[in-house]
């Protein structure tokens, strides 16, 4: 055993340049997997607002990394068993039989499990504090501060991560066993076949992604970009792949028949021996180009919305306290009942300015070019019901409007105002299902929302009309009954703002809550209908959803890169050294040392750059589906979000050349350091 | 008139710490004629490899000069140096030196592609040469899907296309079976009588027997050399074998 641990032992310190940076990433993984298990085992989350929603992410963010860890970890291990083929073969051919080797294996296996788990768990337990201090910088909330070992998180990590090395340990013994030694001995020095461009996947790749862009760019509705965003994401991976992995052999196929510029010095060599890097690369290039954009859309965009949060809640809830009661009928807002209601409201909440109430009512259904269907037996007969057109009309009177805005209208009875938001609207008539069509006046863009439209995701207009119960007199008002099909909502909102700040806000919700029976008009689906937002209690929920998010995106990103940093090591390693008998060779024939390291470095900068370049083509093609989909979530600072997301593209694309300038350092070492030699 | 001549040629390699010295060559000195076909002989470690790095100007003597065609290597920028191997010598190695990424076509192009010659004018130049030597048909291959002497072939053809002044050959049958060795040096003996000059560095009696004179370094000196005269091959190869016994049983110079 003794001898085992000293063979293992000597191999993995003989090929430190392979298994330091294996170990090292094997640490990030089991790291990072312990700090977002710790982080959402932490008491912490339990004890705000916010907290629930990253209590739900926080798993999820967990399981990313398991199983991207995985496939990682045996990518690498795989890249380690190829470069060290040939010294086994040499131990079994001096003598080790099959079973010597297994136990070889399984000692260095274990070695390098062991190092990777220790010193990841060690990191975790020491960063687990640090990383729960940024979340709470990112949520903004009061915490304490004292280190803590989380044991089940401990346990849950070694326990997965033991589980993948073991994996990897099977693999590697069952290789020895399968594999025959000569084979290994001789396996690096087998002939490479000529890679053949395979035109059909390239095509395919070509037109997957162009299909894809056009996707993107071509969507109109937010909620559109929910179902596309998936469906695109889809689509740019295998078309990355496809690309990398066919697309470039073709491409240097391509430009090999051109002779005129195939024979000139500064392309012949590069264009032929490109091909070879990128049949053996393409893969990694892909992945590390998916990775890129991944962690480029994920913190663009969730830093947009952290920066923009505090827009974005003001969009959402323009006053400090909104109520919401539906209401059987517009007689009750003239009633004893609705003076009891306001009489306790002064009471619950003494001090209110900025007061504003309107009654509001709502259908939903499917726009058409000038109207929308309401009914839903009516839209049963619709050979195809248009998904995207599916919406709301708030009806509210002339009146109320006036009294909301401050301004004044002449509107005659049959004419109306649009408010239009997450749509656009071109038709001259406007046409509530079963009632009589109504001139538009004037179509008012984004104009003017107040809360309950804000929260929406759907496209909805608001319909601002003089003759309130005229317009919808064919309407049934809706007590939860659905017996005609042709009903309305009709609601009472009422909101105000507190002096005081966010103290005096929160100091509301109790009482409000409290009397929700005496505040409602009408029971529905078995409870009260009566809905309360307090920006103040929105706003903590906002900033635990978007900096959860974020800080997740922060974290993932990090496992991402350091995956990407050790593809692009271990490419250059073995770039180095398959390119040592190139190098020797062209120099003998003719080629100045410069010269040849002009040719080798243009080479490996078109294959390290490639990614980061299609990455930022995925990122800008992908930026009108994030800007869509951020507007569902009342984002709405274009300006903010292209500087955002062009920062993150500045500051990844610095991180990459850092990076690339690193490796390739490794790389001439081997380059050189092995020309000495010979 | 020569067209190589060698004076004085003086190596010695230092290891690293600087404190051991080892001579690879002494006092080398001899000269080449236009149109001939030398080979230079010796055992392992004579400072054959040595000698013919420094004529292929990949390596500097420590002192002492080489004169191609009247020109001194040894004071070349290393830029100047690589163009004038381009234009000047072609190389025939024992290990092929053929890049496995291009097809066997391309492998002999490469002398021309990167002196900047039009493609049109490689063709012109590729199809006598390839034609002479046999190897029509296996242009569009890599080096992985033929045979040694196949290999060895295109890279003859590689070292032939710029038209050299000098052959350079080491051990060019070194990794060869029999029949693919008689087969290059046939071809290496038709290329000397259309005019070629030819320097090869060999340990083997049997392709050295193929040359019109034979040079013989011991201890990093020119020991003694055999000039064809009008002897068969057959001939010449038994002098040779005779020359090399003596050498070996430490025999005085003849």
């Amino acid at each position: 055993m003794k001898l085992y641990l000293k063979l293992a032992l000597d191999g993995v310190r003989k090929n430190h340049r392979l298994y330091f940076p294996y170990i090292l990433i094997g640490s990030v993984m089991v790291m990072m997997h312990y700090i977002l298990a710790a982080l959402s085992s932490t008491p912490m989350l339990r004890q705000f607002e916010g907290g629930g929603f990253l209590r739900a992410m926080l798993p999820m963010g967990m399981w990313v990394v398991v199983i991207f860890a995985a496939f990682f970890l045996f990518y690498c291990n795989s890249f380690i068993i190829r470069q060290r083929n040939r010294e086994l073969g040499l131990f079994s051919v001096l003598g080790m039989s099959r079973k010597n080797l297994s136990l070889l294996m399984l000692t260095e296996n274990l070695l390098t499990a062991g190092a990777s788990i220790t010193l990841g768990m060690l990191l975790g337990i020491a960063l687990e504090k640090l990383a729960e201090l940024g979340m709470v910088r990112l949520i903004a909330e009061e915490i304490s501060y004292e280190m803590r070992i989380d044991g089940i998180s401990v346990i849950r990590t070694a326990v997965l991560f033991g589980g993948i090395y073991l994996l990897l340990t099977l693999r590697a013994i069952f290789r020895v066993w399968r594999t025959d030694p000569l084979h290994l001995l001789q396996s690096t020095a087998v002939g490479e076949k000529p890679p053949k461009a395979n035109w059909l996947f390239a095509g395919l790749g070509a037109g997957l992604l162009i299909w894809a862009y056009h996707l993107a760019i071509s969507i109109q509705q937010p909620l559109e970009a929910l179902t596309t965003f998936f469906v695109a994401v889809v689509l740019v991976i295998i078309a990355t792949y496809l690309l990398f992995i066919a697309g470039s052999v073709a491409l240097c196929r391509l430009l090999q028949r051109n002779r005129r510029y195939y024979y000139k010095p500064n392309h012949f060599i590069s264009v032929a021996t490109m091909v070879y890097r990128m049949k053996r690369n393409g893969a990694g290039l892909a992945s590390i180009c998916i990775l890129l954009t991944v962690v480029l859309v994920m913190l663009s965009s969730t830093l947009s919305l952290c920066i923009g949060a505090e827009d974005a809640i003001l969009t959402t809830y323009p006053h400090d306290v909104l109520i919401e009661t539906h209401i059987p009928s517009r007689e009750q807002m003239t009633g004893e009942n609705y003076a009891a209601r306001r009489a306790l409201l002064r009471e619950l909440a003494p001090e209110q300015v900025n007061v504003q109430e309107y009654v509001r009512g709502s259908v939903s259904g499917m726009f058409t070019e000038d109207g929308i269907i309401i009914d839903a037996g009516a839209l049963e007969d619709l050979s195809m019901v248009v998904m995207e057109n599916i919406g709301m009309v708030y009806i509210v009177s002339q009146q109320d409007f006036e009294q909301l805005t401050g301004r004044t209208y002449t509107l005659a009875a049959d004419e109306c105002l649009l408010l239009t938001s997450r749509m656009d609207y071109a038709a001259p008539t406007f046409t509530l299902q079963g009632g009589a069509p109504l001139r538009v006046q004037a179509v008012m863009p984004d104009a003017w929302q107040l809360g309950a439209d804000a929260m929406n995701m759907f496209p909805a207009l608001t319909l601002v009309t003089p003759d309130f119960a005229g317009v919808t007199a064919h309407l049934a008002i809706d007590d939860n009954n659905y017996a005609s099909g042709m009903e309305m909502l009709l609601a009472w909102c009422y909101a105000f703002d507190v002096p005081g700040g966010a103290e005096s806000q929160l100091a509301l919700y109790d009482p409000l809550k409290n009397h929700v029976r005496d505040l409602s008009f009408l029971r529905r689906h078995g409870g009260y209908s009566f809905s309360l937002s307090i920006r103040e209690m929105k706003r903590v929920g906002f900033y635990g959803t978007y900096g959860g998010l974020f800080f997740i995106g922060i974290m993932l990103s990090i496992v991402f890169i350091a995956a990407a940093v050790l593809i692009i090591y271990y490419k250059q390693v073995s770039e180095g050294y398959e390119d040592q008998k190139r190098f020797a060779i062209m120099q003998k024939v003719g080629m100045t040392k410069r010269e040849i390291r002009r040719s080798i470095n243009s080479q490996v900068l078109t294959v390290f750059f490639a990614p980061l370049l299609l990455a930022g083509l995925h990122l800008t093609f992908a930026f009108p589906l994030m800007w869509k989909l951020l507007m569902m979530l009342n984002f709405s600072n274009m300006p903010l979000m292209i500087v955002v997301t062009a920062c993150s593209f500045v500051v990844f694309g610095v991180m990459y050349a850092a990076v690339y300038k690193m490796t390739s350092n490794a790389y001439y070492a081997i380059v050189s350091g092995k020309q000495d030699n010979t | 008139m020569s067209i190589l001549e060698v004076n004085h040629l003086q190596k010695v390699y230092t290891t690293r710490l600087g404190s051991a010295k080892v001579e690879a060559l002494r006092s080398v000195t001899f000269s080449v004629e236009e149109g001939e076909f030398v080979a230079i002989m010796g055992e392992s470690g004579s400072g054959k490899t040595t000698l013919l790095n420094i004529l292929a100007a990949l390596d500097k003597p420590t002192s002492g000069s080489v004169l191609l065609d009247g020109q001194d290597l040894t004071g070349l920028k290393e830029s100047a140096v690589a163009a004038f191997r381009r234009d000047n010598l072609g190389f025939v190695f024992q290990e092929f030196n053929l890049l496995d990424t291009f097809t066997l076509e391309d492998n002999i192009y490469l002398p021309l592609v990167l002196a900047g010659r039009p493609h049109r004018e490689m063709q012109q130049y590729l199809s006598p040469i390839a034609h002479q030597l046999g190897i029509n048909d296996l242009l569009k291959k890599y080096p992985y899907e033929v045979s040694g002497g196949q290999k060895q072939r295109a890279a003859v053809a590689r070292a032939l296309i710029t038209h050299p002044k000098l052959i350079l050959a080491d051990e060019p049958t070194g990794a060869l079976d029999s029949k693919s060795s008689d087969e290059l040096l046939t071809i290496l003996g038709d290329l000397h009588r259309l005019g070629q000059t030819i320097l090869m560095v060999t340990h083997s009696v049997k392709a050295a027997s193929h040359a019109s004179r034979v040079l013989f370094i011991k201890d990093g000196e020119v020991f003694h050399q055999i000039y064809r005269g009008d002897v068969t091959n057959e001939q010449l190869y038994q002098k040779i074998s005779d020359t090399l016994t003596m050498l070996a049983t430490g025999g005085e110079r003849a």
